[in-house]
């Protein structure tokens, strides 16, 4: 037995924009989407629990991360419903909700928290330059030392538990009975949709030249994150490893100019409603990329130490993204999508036992 | 005895004499002593035809004519009007129908269907000898109209009937006018306020001297048919003086002590023993509950002079032309525990929901508490597979939605779920349905089979359902208010409306018309209309709709100011009959009564109710009734000639070789044929150009100009460009 709660539309309508009620369950939705099947009226069925405000429901779905907004559900709804965008807004709603710290779900609804949280990474950013007497080295060290640490602590202490939360509202509260050895065997899943987006590839209208990108960037953002924190870019002699991060850093800046300027131009479906999240999303990757880039030109040419500011925006850019964005912003996707993927194999695997 | 009849023998191009020897038919039967003319006819219909039928009827005097062509659906009319120009009796002429009955059905064995239209024939020929001059019974209609039901469709039919200068009573049985009407607050689609829709006819009605309103009404009695119908009414009286001024009556109200239920706001609250069911009722003049002040002597003793408890019931007798029923419905009364209906707090139905916002102007209080969410159940009373009510009331979907939008409109802060089993807002209603979605009512669908169940949990109702939208799950509505969006019903006094009246009823237990299509206003009864929702569950526009239909088919009637019937009626023959009442009791149009005649008790015919169904004649033991046109002697006659032995020659060479020298005259040709050849005029043409240049449909053309080709008034004349289609050419040797 469900309660149907009505007031669920107004918290929901936080996370993004949603029209359910123009929705008259024609089900059109469902028939245009691939990832529909005879158990799972999908996304039609997801749409109607947000209507009634079944949160249960909604949180034992992992229907939501399997959607790559190919927008045909909201090209065939003939009253403009936007079944897709309700999808995003749905992640970005599960998203806090498995958030422990309730911080995520802070930062989506509320746009002056956001600012107020990067102003004030901003300012200790400047405290801390200003107790290293502005010295480059050192503050090139602490920044070292800083994503080591940060890495760690978040993996640790915001992913883990979140993942933990997620596995208990979609296996363990939906009373999924599965055997460990089905975990092991699942894992496989876990790892290449994590890299590849290969779930993508299932949906039948693709976009293969955003899938492309999607997946250079995954790939350059990951490996820069290793160059610059196991190789240490920015302060090493080895010629390979500064053109590698070179070469990663310009990727990451190339591909998220182009995914910026889809997201102003609206030209594809799921470009149409950008959010607050998205935004920060794309653009300090964007400028990461770029500072990175700069800061090691300026190395190479010998400039760095007359324009400390390059390193100090590029700190600064680091910390609002490791602090922020990566534990309570968009980029979570990257786990919460292939972890569900994980899940729902385990599921299918666990309903053939 | 006819001695001197015509038989006229139709080939309808083609369609009867390719199977039945019409020919052979003719010069047999012009043999026989007492037939005068003979003839078979290209197309006995054909304005040519028809001239020489009555040039033959004058010029050899016939007294009868039988035609044989096909049915009498068709031409019964069309031969009746010859024979009454040629200066006969239209009822000495027998229709036999020798198409649809012998060559359309018998067209493999030709012979046979021959030897069938000879029998048919022969006993058209019998019929026609032993008819009857007849003359049409004309009816003197009344220029009066009685109205039952001063509703919207009431009171719109009293206006358009007075406006054409014909009396009008309208009967309400109400104190007030207005019916279920003044009850709602606004009404769907025109956004007006119920009791403003009727305060403005009320006052057009009372600019038109012609039309007398009876309220606090009953009709007691119905005697006579169209044209006069006498009735009797009962008229209660209101028990107020009707010479004290309005602001002494008002103050008596006022100060008057005693509260009792008040039927008009559906038991929500009281109202005082002297009323109005509302400050704007009309007419303008308050009620005395008689019986419920009786026992304040005091108070009566005190107002004596306002109050007049000892007024009597008045009988009048009214004379009517026509009668029209609005008697509308009765709202479905779901039964104690449906739904939880007068057994959980909280569960009203809509109508009473519906009073209950006119009673709470600015905030929705029910039971003390304010109401935050409504739950409305759809379909109850109504669509029951299993109960008495099958039908679909096909307003309540729509008044259910606009009754949402109102609440929020109203209320603002109110949450509307809507469980129901399907969504009728049809028409223009749609747009309704689509602002009810857009303000965040929510929907739910239930089957039959798994009726919603409603529960008290704490303060507030709990709705569980198995919700048809979200794959039959199990879902619970938390709510303030369940409202039972109930159905029409028929009304529980439309029984005595339809025994004073003899209105048939349907299954549904609403009143029939003649043909939901043809005739839907019309009843059995001649003379009596029905509108509104007496006949079925309507909304406002369509109960006016079928009102003024119904008043323009009396206004119609009244104009003319007299009825002419058929003369095809019941007889009695006064010597045969000893009144016993059998046939009186099987007439379903109670047009046989007793009567006294030459101080015996005879049976007598209403000529104006009397349909000639025939059903009365074969039950009387004495034999004293006959049809007239179907007499006993004609139907012996009838069957005898069927049953005669006929010689007929069979042709050589069968059907298909009928000759083209028989070619048809040209003013025989029908005037399809006429149009045909016209448009072929010097050339050639195939059937899509003659088609397209005659504007004749293209079927017909083929049919026509095959029948045409036979006869030898046109020929083929090579095939087009594409080889799809033979020219034809007009036939220069058919002249």
């Amino acid at each position: 037995m469900s309660k149907v709660n009505p007031k669920f539309a107004i918290e929901l309508s936080k996370y993004g924009s949603n029209d359910f009620h123009a929705c008259f369950n024609c089900g059109n939705c469902t028939a245009t989407c691939s990832l529909s099947n005879a158990e799972d009226s999908f996304p039609r069925e997801l749409i109607r629990y947000a209507t009634l405000g079944l949160e249960n429901e909604l949180k034992a779905s992992l229907k939501p991360w399997e959607c790559y907004y190919c927008g045909d559900c909201s090209i065939q709804c003939p009253r403009q419903a936007e079944p897709g965008e309700l999808m995003m807004s749905l992640r970005r709603w599960l998203t806090s909700k498995y958030d422990w710290t309730g911080l995520s779900g802070v930062f989506y609804r509320s746009l002056s928290v956001t600012i107020l949280a990067f102003v004030l990474i901003f300012a200790a950013v400047l405290i801390l330059a200003d107790s290293f007497a502005w010295n480059l080295q050192n503050m090139m060290h602490v920044g070292h030392l800083f994503e080591m640490t940060v890495i760690f602590m978040v993996l640790l202490v915001i992913f883990i538990p979140n993942l933990l939360r997620m596995w208990y509202f979609t296996i363990l509260k939906p009373n999924v009975k599965a055997h460990p050895k089905i975990y092991f065997i699942a894992l496989s899943d876990l790892f290449v949709h994590m890299f590849t987006q290969k779930r993508m590839k299932d949906c039948e209208t693709k976009d293969n030249f955003r899938w492309l990108e999607h997946f250079i960037l995954v790939i350059a953002y990951l490996s820069l994150l290793f160059t610059t924190v196991f190789l240490n870019w920015f302060n090493t002699e080895s010629l390979f490893v500064v053109i590698l991060g070179y070469v990663e850093s310009f990727f990451i800046f190339i591909i998220t100019i182009d995914f910026v300027s889809s997201r102003i131009n609206k030209n594809k479906a799921l470009n149409k409603f950008s959010q607050l999240s998205d935004w920060l999303f794309v653009i300090w990757l964007m400028i990461m990329g770029l500072t990175a880039f700069f800061v090691r030109l300026f190395i190479d040419t010998g400039i760095i130490e007359n324009n400390k500011w390059v390193y100090i925006i590029h700190f600064t850019i680091l910390a609002q993204w490791a602090l922020i964005i990566v534990p309570f912003g968009k980029w979570t996707h990257f786990l919460y999508r292939s972890f569900a993927m994980y899940f729902s194999k385990i599921k299918s695997l666990a309903i053939a036992q | 005895m006819k001695e001197r009849i015509g038989v006229y023998i139709c080939h309808c191009g083609g369609n009867i004499s390719d199977y039945v020897d019409v020919e052979e038919l003719s010069k047999m039967f012009y043999k026989e002593d007492n037939i005068v003319v003979s003839k078979n006819v290209m197309f006995v219909c054909a304005d040519s035809s028809q001239k020489a039928m009555i040039a033959d009827i004058q010029e050899y005097k016939l007294d009868a004519i039988v035609v044989c062509s096909c049915s009498p659906k068709l031409h019964l009319h069309t031969f009746r009007n010859v024979a009454a120009c040629a200066g006969l009796n239209p009822f000495n002429y027998v229709q036999v129908n020798i198409r649809e009955q012998c060559s359309w059905p018998h067209s493999d064995h030709p012979h046979e269907a021959t030897v069938k239209a000879a029998g048919l024939i022969r006993a058209g020929i019998n019929r026609v000898s032993h008819s009857e001059s007849l003359e049409n019974i004309e009816i003197e209609v009344k220029k009066s109209a009685l109205i039952i039901g001063a509703g919207v469709a009431g009171m719109k039919a009293a206006i358009e009937l007075a406006r054409s200068g014909n009396e009008v009573f309208l009967v309400e049985k109400d104190y007030f006018v207005g019916g279920h009407i003044a009850q709602k607050g606004q009404l769907f689609m025109s956004d007006q306020e119920g009791k403003d829709v009727i305060t403005s006819l009320y006052h057009e009605i009372k600019k038109y001297p012609n039309i007398t309103l009876f309220t606090g009404s009953t009709i007691e009695k119905v005697s006579g048919s169209l044209g006069s119908f006498h009735i009797e009414l009962k008229v209660k009286p209101r028990y107020i003086n009707p010479r004290v001024d309005k602001q002494t009556v008002k103050s008596v109200m006022d100060e008057c002590p005693i509260e009792i239920d008040d039927p008009f706001n559906l038991g929500l609250v009281k109202r005082k023993v002297i009323y109005k069911n509302y400050p704007e009722a009309l007419p303008d003049l308050p009620v005395v509950d008689a019986e419920a002040l009786k026992v304040f002597p005091d108070f009566v003793a005190k107002y004596k002079s306002v109050l007049n408890l000892t007024e009597e019931e008045q009988i009048i007798s009214l004379m009517a032309g026509s009668v029209l029923v609005t008697t509308g419905y009765d709202d479905y009364l779901p039964k104690e525990g449906e739904f939880g209906y007068k057994t959980l707090e909280n569960v009203i139905t809509l109508p009473e929901l519906n009073r209950l916002m006119e009673l709470n102007p600015n905030k929705l209080v029910y039971g003390g508490k304010e109401i935050k969410s409504i739950a409305f159940i759809y379909c109850v009373g109504s669509r029951q597979s299993k109960g008495e009510n099958r039908f679909c009331s096909r307003q309540c979907c729509t008044s259910a939605i606009y009754t949402s939008l109102q609440l929020k409109k109203k209320y603002k802060d109110i949450q509307a779920y809507h469980i129901y089993r399907d969504i009728r807002t049809y028409g223009k209603q749609e747009v309704l349905y689509e602002q009810s979605s857009k303000q965040g009512d929510l929907y739910f669908k239930y089957e039959e089979k798994e009726m919603p169940v409603i529960e008290r949990e704490g303060k507030s109702l709990i709705v569980k359902i198995k919700d048809y939208l979200t794959a039959r799950k199990q879902l619970e509505i938390e709510t303030d208010m369940v409202v039972l969006v109930t159905g029409m019903m028929p009304r529980k006094d439309a029984l005595q409306i339809s025994e004073l009246f003899k209105i048939p009823v349907g299954s549904d237990r609403f009143f029939n018309e003649i043909h939901p299509k043809l005739k839907p206003v019309e009843t059995v009864i001649k003379g009596v209309y029905i509108a509104g929702a007496c006949q079925g569950p309507k909304n406002i526009t369509e109960s006016v709709q079928s009102s003024l239909a119904a008043t323009s088919k009396i206004i119609a009637l009244l104009k003319k100011g007299s009825f002419s019937a058929d003369p095809i009626i019941a007889r009695i023959d006064m010597d045969a009959c000893s009144w016993c009442d059998k046939c009186a009791e099987v007439c379903d149009y109670s047009a046989l009564k007793m009567i006294e005649m030459n101080g015996k008790m005879v049976a007598g015919v209403n000529k104006a109710m009397c349909a000639g169904c025939g059903i009365c004649a074969p039950v009387c033991p004495e034999n004293a009734i006959e049809i007239a046109q179907y007499t006993d002697k004609e139907i012996e006659a009838m069957i005898d000639g069927f049953l005669a032995k006929l010689e007929i020659n069979e042709k050589e060479g069968g059907s298909d070789s009928t000759p083209k020298e028989s070619a048809i005259r040209m003013e025989e040709y029908p005037q399809v044929w006429k149009e045909i050849l016209a448009v072929m005029k010097d050339g050639k043409y195939t059937i899509p150009q003659i088609a397209e240049n005659s504007k004749l449909n293209s079927e017909l053309v083929t049919y026509h100009l095959m029948t045409m080709n036979k006869y030898g008034i046109v020929v083929p004349d090579g095939m087009d460009d594409k080889e799809m289609y033979y020219y034809y050419k007009e036939n220069e040797d058919s002249h």
